[in-house]
Formats: C-alpha cells, structure tokens, sequence
C-alpha cells in the first residue's frame, strides 16, 4: 500500500514539475467596426451589419530583439466572433520568457491545404473547406451595407493567400484589434460585394485584410 | 478511512488517465500491391489502417444516409462490379433525380494518385469525399448534417473502435472512407500475372502489347496506366456542358480543355468512357483517337499528328486492354455491399 501511496504521489507530482514555470498568456482578438466593438447582426451609424465574421490565425511566435523565444506547436485557431470563447487565445509560455513582438499567419499556410483531412479546428464541419476545390477558406465575412449584401470567402494556396502578421506586445497589452471597416472601405461594394474562389483577387484583397491587425503598443 | 477513500479516488483518476494513452485495440492492415508498382502517393502514417477503420469507411461507402435525403450513396456512381463507376450512365445522378456534368471515374488503385476529379480540383483523397457530399446534383448534403444524423445510430460505437473515440468528427468520417478507399487495389488482371511472369500473352495480345506501349503509354503509362496528369485529348466540346475542364481550377488558358488521364486497367468493365461518358465502346475510342481529333491550341502533343492504326491493329491494341481486366477486382467480396455490417443478425451473403 505505502508503494502505490509513493506511485500515486509520484504521478501527481510528475504532473505538477511539467506544469511548474508555465504561465498562461492570454492573447485577446478584438474585432471593431469602425472603432466601435463589432456586434454581429447590429447595423452601426453608416448602415453597415455583419453576420459572419470567421477567420484562422495560425503559427503563433512571440520574439524578443527579433530573435524567436516561443512558438506554439500545432498552432491554428479558428476564429468565430459567432463563439466568443475563441477570442481568447490561451497560450502556454514559460514564465521567464520576456517577449517585445508577437508573430503569426493570418490564414493557413501551403502544407496545411494539401496535407489531406484535418481536425481540431481545421476540420471540415468548421465550414472553413472548399470542397469543389481543395483549400481552406482563410477569411469569411458576411454582412449588408446599407440594402446590399457582401460576401467574402477568402482563401486558397495557388496563389497563397497567407498573410505574415507582426506587431508589438508585451506581457501587460495582450489586446489585438481587427476593424473590418477598415477592409470594406477599400472595396469598392458597388462594384464587387462577392468573392467565393481562390486566385489572384482572392490573394489581392487577403493582402488588405492582413494589414488591418493592430495593437495599442 | 477517509484516507483510503480518496486513494483509491486518486488512483482511479490515475489508471483512467493511464488508459487513455493507449488505443483501443485495432487490427492494423498493411495494403498488398506488386513490386512493379511505384511507391504510394497516399502517407499511411497520417491515416493507418485498420480493419476497423476499413470497415466503417465501407458502410459510409454504401450508406445513403450520407446523401440529403437518404437516397443515394457513394456506391450509387460507384459500383464495385463495375470497377467503381457508373455503367450505362454518361453522367453521374444525384438526389431528386438531378444530373451531374461528368462521368463518374473508375476508383482503384488511388494511393498511387496525385489528384482526384477529372479537372483535379481535389488535391487529396480524404477530402475527395467532400465534393459529391455537398455537390447540389450530387448528395446536395452538408457534412455537420451527416454527423448529426449518423450520431442517432451504432455509427458512435463503430467510430470508437476505429479510431478511440465515439465523437463523430469530420476528420475520422473523411478518414474512415479514404481508408475502405486504399483497399481497392486492382493488380491482378492478366497483365499483371504476365509481369510477374506467371502468364504469357497470347500473340495477339503481345502485338497489342507492342502497340500499346509504342501509341498510347506515354499518357497511360504502366503500372497504373495513368501518368497522373491533364491533357487535351483532342475531344470536340459538347456546347451544352461547355466543360473546359482543368481551367475552370487553375484559371490557366493552357489548361483549357484539360482532363485528368485515366487508367485504362479494368477498361472493359469502365465504360462509357471520357469526362462526359460520350464514348460507349472501345472501338469508338478507338476511332476518335485514329479519325476525330479537334485541333485546340491545347491539344496534347502527342496527339497532334493522328494515331494511325489499322482495323487489324486495333483489334490487337483491343485484345491486349482486355488482359487489364481484374476479376479478383471487380468480383472481390471485401468491395461490395456489406451486408454484416448493415445487418450485423444475418450472416455475411
């Protein structure tokens, strides 16, 4: 009995010394219309409504002087202001980490789309797959300005439409701000309020949409 | 007293968390193919299988539940006694009778393919599943629908000794067929007794043979009778379907009229042939290859100066694709209906 006492002890602390020096970072997305907190299915002052905002930010880096000091494994996060438990990313670090940037991808990148069926969040009934043409969808916006209806599923490998996102962070300001007002003023509604296939307009407007992630630092 | 209590509470905590490291028991199956044939495509250590895993993914194969209203499943288009396409349907059928725009392909031999649809438009063979799934004309069903319909039945314990867990998910369902999929490997036609020189073609068949490797192997080239890639193959667009086929995916001009090269092995049993099934014989494929090539700027180049063949040779070129044949393929119990699994009561007919 004393020998499994010890065993059982021993399991129990084992658990413990993995998890000792590690902190959790909380990193909160947070998405505005127009400086404003993004509400779905509420028009704002400008006649603007969103009702889908979903989007994945993979391969999370934080780095000091430039120089990486933590990478998450297996990083993808799918984004779905419809859920708001997935604003809040939990990560991992060891406590005597000190960091000045964080890294990541705003979509997914070329491996990811051609290495078969996923899962966790990259799994299909996510609703972030193409099925008539092998590809996540990295952006989806749904909404109406004014009376007319925009769609915005972007997306695809070939060409890539994964965008490369840095910006300043330190441990006390883990606030990151998204304004899709900022990506519907640079489209012309009139002219073009849908886009649902890969290729070069897909990669064009992803290259607008990763620019528009900010923090207050 | 209490002591004891919250021991045995502590060491329960601790074996149930030690099970949980171990899979459930599974019966790994290794794939079996001839020494000719090149390395797979398809990674197995991303998805291994296992009898469990196979058998699960051949009742979704088969189960029309995977289709909006339960009508059609994968095993409507495609049939295993016809070497997994659609007979007699130049188009493939989808639910409330609408029909689809292409032929259904032949499935064998798929860890050896690169890409699947006839324009290439899937990149890997688990997510294959998804195009037909929610095609309009096709099963017109949405993959989260399937889970929930499928969680009301033993699907739940099936998914458990495939694959640990009860949890339906996308990933395990996509994975579950590709891996009843893999297993349909056809390497036991005539041809192939022939390369491990167990059998000798007849002299007509050799002449084929000869004709075969001299007209027709740089597209559908041995083992596999395919290369894997997209040609023009010379077909005159059918104004109706006005499929441009491989362009519609990479928005490429050069990729106009692209398609993918099928395999030629079970031939006989595969037809109509072509991405829209136009072609009901071989002798009519044939004849479009000596006498009916349409020009285009993308015309394979091997097709622009005209395949001559005489009727005789023809005949011989017939003879040789008739030693493609499988029947150990096309007849194998392990790829049809699953009556045990449908009906675990009655015995396996």
């Amino acid at each position: 009995m004393k020998f499994f006492k010890l065993l059982i002890i021993g399991i129990l602390l084992s658990n413990g010394l993995i998890s000792q020096n590690i902190n959790d970072l909380i990193v909160t997305i947070n998405p505005l219309l127009n400086n404003h907190i993004l509400i779905l299915e509420k028009e704002n002052t400008e006649g603007i409504t969103i009702t889908k905002l979903k989007f994945y930010l993979t391969n999370f880096s934080l780095t000091k002087n430039d120089k990486t000091v933590w990478s998450e494994k297996n990083s993808y996060h799918l984004i779905d202001i419809s859920t708001p438990s997935t604003l809040n990313l939990k990560f991992k670090i060891p406590s005597n980490i000190t960091f000045d940037k964080i890294y990541f991808l705003f979509g997914t990148d070329s491996l990811t789309n051609v290495s078969g069926v996923l899962g966790g969040d990259l799994d299909p009934t996510k609703g972030m797959y193409w099925a008539w043409n092998s590809g996540y969808i990295n952006f989806k916006l749904e909404g109406k300005s004014k009376n007319t209806p925009f769609e915005f599923h972007l997306g695809g490998y070939s060409p890539s439409t994964v965008q490369e996102v840095k910006l300043n962070m330190n441990k006390n300001n883990t606030k990151i701000y998204f304004d899709v007002a900022n990506f519907l003023n640079q489209i012309d509604l009139a002219k073009q309020h849908k886009l649902m296939s890969p290729g070069k307009e897909a990669q064009r407007l992803s290259k607008i949409a990763g620019k528009l992630f900010y923090t207050n630092e | 007293m209490s002591k004891n209590i919250i021991i045995v509470y502590l060491s329960l905590f601790a074996f149930l968390g030690l099970a949980m490291l171990f899979p459930t028991n599974t019966t790994s199956v290794k794939i079996n193919y001839p020494d000719y044939f090149p390395k797979p495509n398809y990674n197995f250590n991303k998805n291994p299988l296992t009898q469990e895993g196979i058998d699960l993914g051949r009742k979704l194969f088969y189960d029309p539940i995977l289709s909006k209203d339960s009508s059609i499943s994968c095993s409507n288009c495609h049939l295993s006694y016809t070497a997994f396409t659609h007979v007699d349907h130049r188009l493939s059928h989808g639910v409330n009778d609408s029909i689809g725009n292409r032929n259904s392909p032949s499935l064998m031999n798929l860890a050896w393919h690169t890409s699947f649809m006839w324009d290439g438009a899937v990149n890997h063979l688990d997510v294959q599943a998804l195009a037909p799934i929610s095609h309009p004309a096709e099963m017109d069903e949405d993959l989260n629908n399937i889970i929930r319909k499928l969680k009301k039945t033993s699907y739940p314990s099936m998914f458990y000794q495939a694959f640990g867990n009860s949890k339906i998910t996308g990933e395990n369902l996509l994975k579950a067929i590709s891996q009843f999929e893999l297993t349909l490997i056809s390497c036991n036609s005539k041809y192939d007794s022939v390369m491990a020189k167990t059998a000798t073609f007849s002299l007509q068949e050799d002449n084929g043979y000869k004709l075969y490797k001299n007209k027709c192997s740089s597209c559908h080239t041995e083992p596999l009778f395919t290369n894997n890639q997209f040609e023009n193959n010379g077909l005159e667009i059918d104004s109706v379907l006005n499929d441009l086929g491989r362009y519609r995916i990479t928005k490429n001009p050069n990729d106009s009229l692209k398609f993918k090269i099928p395999t030629l092995r079970n031939i006989e049993f595969s037809f109509p042939y072509m991405h829209d099934g136009r072609y009901q014989t071989i002798t009519e494929v044939l004849n479009h290859y000596t006498n009916n090539i349409t020009p285009s700027n993308t015309l394979a180049k091997q097709l622009k100066n005209p395949i001559k063949l005489t009727s005789n040779e023809k005949v011989d070129l017939t003879a040789f694709l008739l030693t493609l044949t499988d029947k150990n393929f096309l007849f194998n119990k392990e790829h049809n209906f699953p009556y045990h699994l449908f009906f675990p009561k009655t015995k396996d007919k």
